[in-house]
């Protein structure tokens, strides 16, 4: 059963990751790769990649730790209210957040024309800004969580011996936020680099690497370049993945208190500056409700069902049936993969449950534009190209290292002896495993599930290259719509993916709080 | 061979890499006779309970019980329980469930299962928590909760790893009442591993002292104090409960 089970784990992780990898890289000549490092595009995108991914990861850590330390240590009011809609962003493509930032600041933008004044919002600036909004959330959510887990005795302390509030800060919390600002930094910076759904919409001749490779492998299907680009921008994710194990996490004192708030220490520039991040991230969403019904956004502002019904008869609906069916066999198979393969590497011991783990986090070094080059160049010539079933399996192997960490994580906090007692009393490890273990997980499990579904619906990065015409993922026709100006168009697709897995969200909430905490 | 020997250990040794964890242990446990393995931290102790059990197989050596070669026998065919120092109590199951649910696993009929679950509770003092949920229960009733599952597949040995470590002081006397009522009442051999000589002292028929892996000694509590068999049983067993025995006097006094 164990060596079966090692065997097809071999079989899906070669398939699935190493051959596409290799492949990839097999296509790199030194001829092509000389080629396409001494052409002037590539240096000016190399810069391009470094310098806004650089201040976009700065600013959005700051705003990103700011936030989650105003949320978790002060008696703001609405705190539930500000974490939903700090979560929102992640429920939609990068590249709407730029076309919410066009249609603000853009040429025909709506503040542009109230302000009647140009904000320069394509090019470097663009990017960065529909970086951050990118990005933000998930480096909130990465230092809520962290926060949330701080041990609150050296802060009692603190008070006691009369430490102010600020050396508070900058003694006690900067130094147990290191290792998280460390690792979060390279995994942002990665995220953005690699990312080419904001600089395409905005980037205007600001050309990045990401894009550069989608021009090349996507627009003129020339391989042999993306292919080298794709390896370049395995780079950034390679050192994120190794701060991340090389900087490993610091164990949690058995004696950890949870941190009060003082009620003392409401701080309204704390709800301000939460009240004025909110706006920021809904206005471009609002944004796009508005377009989607005004007859010509923004100068005749009239009702209309115009744009949706384009939309429609464009074949959205076919697309949205399709990427849901997608979105639900990627979640599917995807949660009970992950879970098989962090239980194994949780419970069991020794080099095969090391390989294991190591092999589960792997697919984090691989961005989505080149693991999508890889299927197509390995899968190209396969039966299976072209239909749902590949499409599947690369948003599977694409997400799967988050979803396999959460369940690790919650795995590691149940006790072993669990399985001990099972053993001692006789129990099949099935029935271990159904019984105790799955009822334990289950909203981990909805989480994962949730994770897989909702970036199979608005992933556009490893998909691009490997969807049929019709039907494809819905997320695509953004960037199809991009490419014929139909920006109301792709609103209505944005807002379409958003309320899918606000929908999805909801219910996993409304099932957590109906499922009873016991059986 | 006695006819009383339920537990024989022959030449039990066990390492991890370079680090021998077991060298050589050999001891006997009489039938009904609650045994304890007294230790410091990383003495090997639990180690050598996962052995005994079947959860860890030992690099040398024999375990027989009843007369019987059980070495490499699976820990569900060697009719021995275990109780965990951290319960693992099955949290989504109720107290009642967690008692009778691995009685479906060895053929046995619900209702037999129901009563024999019932009968098990009312033995740890449980009667009217079936139920309840773990969550809701003190440490010292999970503990108990914990006890009664394990007796209820009447095994014949009961394996403790430190059961009550986790309790408060009065819990802990309690169970330790409670334990020496259920090795009376059922009969069951207990082998109870501890580092706490007061309670090892205070609990069982025979004590076996092992330091870094070998045994320093085996014999009764009396046998102990009065004749520790090395420094080390001297100065870890005798001078630790002296040390006791001396704040409690100045405590009185």
């Amino acid at each position: 059963m164990r060596k079966t089970f090692l065997i097809c784990v071999a079989v899906i992780f070669s398939a699935g990751i190493f051959a596409p990898l290799g492949s990839l890289f097999l296509r790199i000549t030194p001829e092509g790769f000389v080629q396409v490092i001494n052409s002037p595009q590539f240096s000016s995108a190399v810069w391009n990649t470094i310098s806004t991914g650089l201040i976009a990861t700065i600013i959005s850590l700051t705003l990103a730790l700011a936030a989650a330390w105003t949320l978790e240590r002060t008696a703001i009011k609405h705190k539930n209210f500000f974490v939903i809609i700090f979560g929102v962003p992640m429920l939609i493509p990068s590249i709407s957040h730029s076309f919410g930032l066009v249609a603000l600041f853009g040429a025909n933008g709506w503040l542009t024309n109230i302000f009647q004044w140009n904000f320069n919002i394509y090019g470097a600036a663009g990017i960065i800004a529909g970086s951050i909004m990118y990005a933000f959330p998930v480096a909130f959510f990465i230092f809520m969580s962290v926060l949330q887990c701080e041990d609150g005795s050296p802060y009692l302390a603190a008070e006691v011996l009369g430490v102010p509030k600020i050396r508070q800060f900058l003694d006690l919390t900067l130094p147990y936020l290191k290792r998280t600002i460390i690792s979060t930094f390279f995994a942002i910076f990665s995220m953005i680099a690699t990312d080419y759904g904001v600089p395409l919409m905005i980037g205007g001749k600001t050309i990045t690497l990401s894009v550069l490779m989608y021009n090349k492998a996507v627009a003129m299907m020339d391989y042999n370049s993306g292919s080298v680009i794709g390896a370049f921008l395995i780079i950034p994710a390679v050192i994120a993945f190794l701060a991340d194990i090389l900087n490993p996490a610091q164990k949690q004192n058995d004696f950890a208190k949870n941190i009060s708030v003082d009620d003392k220490y409401s701080s309204r520039a704390g709800f301000i500056f939460c009240l004025s991040l909110s706006a920021l991230i809904v206005a471009p969403i609002l944004t796009f409700c508005v377009m989607i019904f005004a007859a010509k956004y923004p100068a005749d502002m009239s009702f209309t069902l115009y744009h949706v019904m384009r939309t429609i008869h464009r074949g959205a609906l076919d697309n949205w049936l399709n990427s849901l069916i997608i979105a639900f066999i990627s979640a599917g198979v995807g949660t009970i993969f992950s879970f098989a393969l962090a239980y194994f590497s949780t419970r069991t011991e020794g080099f095969a449950a090391r390989i294991i783990h190591l092999l589960s986090i792997f697919p984090m070094t691989i961005p989505g534009i080149a693991l999508g080059l890889g299927y197509v160049i390995f899968f190209h010539d396969l039966p299976i190209y072209g239909t749902l079933i590949i499409l599947a399996a690369v948003n599977v192997m694409h997400f799967f290292s988050s979803p396999y960490l959460m369940m690790r994580n919650t795995l590691e906090k149940i006790s072993s002896n669990v399985e001990a007692v099972g053993k001692v009393l006789g129990i099949p490890r099935r029935f271990i495993i159904r019984d105790i273990i799955l009822p334990k997980v289950r909203f981990t499990l909805y989480e994962m599930f949730a994770y897989f579904f909702v970036n199979a619906m608005m992933t556009i990065s490893a998909v691009s290259y490997l969807a049929p015409p019709a039907p494809k993922p819905i997320a695509l026709m953004i960037t199809q719509f991009e490419a014929q100006r139909l920006i109301e168009s792709a609103a209505v697709v944005s807002i379409a993916i958003l309320l899918t897995n606000l929908a999805l969200k909801i219910f996993f909430t409304m099932l957590n709080r109906k499922t009873p905490a016991s059986q | 061979m006695d006819i009383q020997l339920k537990l024989e250990v022959k030449e039990i040794s066990k390492a991890y890499g370079n680090n021998e964890v077991l060298r050589r242990v050999n001891f006997a446990v009489l039938d009904g006779e609650f045994f304890s393995i007294l230790g410091s931290s990383g003495c090997g102790k639990t180690t050598l309970l996962q052995i005994l059990i079947g959860l860890l197989v030992a690099d040398a050596g024999k375990i027989f019980k009843d007369g019987a070669d059980i070495t490499t026998l699976e820990p569900a065919r060697r009719g021995m329980g275990i109780v965990f120092q951290n319960y693992a109590l099955f949290d989504n199951m109720t107290v009642f469930k967690n008692v009778s649910y691995a009685l479906q696993f060895h053929s046995v009929d619900n209702e037999a299962a129901i009563k024999k679950a019932a009968q098990m509770l009312d033995i740890v003092g449980l009667k009217n928590f079936s139920a309840k949920m773990p969550a809701e229960l003190s440490g010292g009733q999970q503990q108990r909760v914990a006890i009664a599952r394990a007796l209820a597949l009447e095994p014949d040995i009961i394996l403790f790893d430190e059961p009550l470590s986790a309790l408060d002081a009065s819990t802990r006397l309690d169970i330790r009442r409670e334990l020496k009522n259920i090795q009376r009442t059922l009969g069951t051999t207990m082998i109870y591993v501890t580092h706490d000589q007061e309670e090892a002292f205070a609990l069982s028929d025979k004590i076996m002292i092992l330091n870094r892996g070998v045994v320093s000694q085996i014999g009764s509590p009396e046998e102990i104090i009065s004749a520790p068999a090395n420094d080390y049983v001297k100065t870890f067993v005798l001078d630790n409960l002296q040390t006791k025995i001396d704040s409690l006097r100045r405590f009185l006094t």
